[in-house]
């Protein structure tokens, strides 16, 4: 038997192992989807909706805010750095004079 | 495809009905199509006629369910499961592209849901078989739907697949689906459906040699 007529056979037979449920499945699943989606909503769970995406953007924004912070004050401390730690040296009728010394 | 009932002038579908159930495989694009109540019910939950919903859920929950059970295994998490996956369509309606049938969405997100549980399951595995037997019991007692020993078998050498391939096996053997379908169900490309698909064949024919005449041609 080739495997494309094997396979073929075989999901054939396979097609009764689909699950069937009892005759009430259908009546009993419709009830308690029902039931689920007329339900209140409780304060929890409205304060659950509101609460989780406005602790997600207040967490974003606290973190850009730090990193832009932590940023700009790194660019600033390097750029002192670079000048301190350049030698400035003045050239006078020949002679050559650094500041350091 | 058979509907008694006749649609009202309101919003919502008439109070007294009965539904077609899906069509299995390929057909599964067409439904929205020919079912006219379908989409007459999407879009009348949408308009917050929340008991349209009710002719949905009747139309897929056996299919639903089915899937979810051939995943899990187990009839109790099945209809739970199923139901998570109505109440998540309906809270997630307003995205639901127009005109398109309700089956591929639902079956999407059933399979997810139910991938999660196996997922989770499969975390805290260890501590479940040292706990003892009880879940494999249980699931051996799910199978009192099968009833011939063919399907038995069946049933048996499927379970015995690694995890991917069982669950793709299932949906195309059993569910039916083809491999686009099970492909969007699964979020996988349909490549990946087929090579699974091809292991599986190849470890199902040696498992089931003796009843389909033997491993070679």
């Amino acid at each position: 038997m080739t495997e494309d007529k094997f396979f073929e056979r075989l999901r054939n037979d396979a097609r009764a192992l689909q699950h069937e449920g009892d005759d009430f499945l259908a009546a009993r699943l419709t009830a308690r989807v029902r039931e689920r989606i007329n339900r209140p909503t409780t304060v929890a769970q409205l304060l659950a909706g509101w609460a989780r995406p406005l602790a997600a953007s207040l967490a974003v924004l606290v973190l850009s805010a730090t990193i832009s912070f932590t940023w700009t004050q790194r660019q600033q401390q390097d750029s002192t750095e670079t000048i301190a730690s350049n030698p400035i040296d003045i050239s006078m009728a020949g002679d050559l004079y650094g500041v350091d010394d | 495809m058979t509907i008694t009932a006749t649609w009202g002038g309101s919003a919502g579908p008439p109070s007294t009905w009965r539904v077609q159930e899906p069509a299995l495989s390929a057909e599964w694009e067409r439904l929205g199509q020919d079912d006219p109540f379908e989409g007459r019910a999407i879009e009348a939950v949408r308009k917050g006629d929340a008991g349209s919903y009710d002719y949905l859920v009747s139309k897929y929950s056996k299919r639903v369910v089915s899937i979810a059970w051939g995943i899990v295994r187990n009839a109790h998490d099945a209809e739970d499961l199923a139901q998570e996956a109505f109440v998540k369509a309906f809270q997630r309606i307003d995205r639901f592209k127009e005109g398109e049938p309700f089956g591929p969405w639902i079956y999407r997100i059933v399979t997810n849901l139910a991938l999660d549980v196996v997922k989770h399951r499969s975390r805290f595995r260890h501590e479940e078989l040292t706990d003892a037997q009880p879940a494999a019991r249980r699931d051996n007692a799910e199978l009192g739907a099968v009833t011939n020993e063919l399907a038995t078998r069946i049933d048996t050498a499927i379970q015995s697949l690694p995890e991917n391939q069982r669950v793709v096996a299932r949906l195309y053997l059993v569910e039916q689906f083809d491999h686009a379908e099970i492909a969007v169900m699964m979020n996988l490309s349909e490549g990946t459906i087929r090579s699974h698909l091809s292991l599986a064949r190849k470890k199902l024919k040696d498992q089931l040699a003796d009843l389909y005449g033997g491993t070679h041609d």
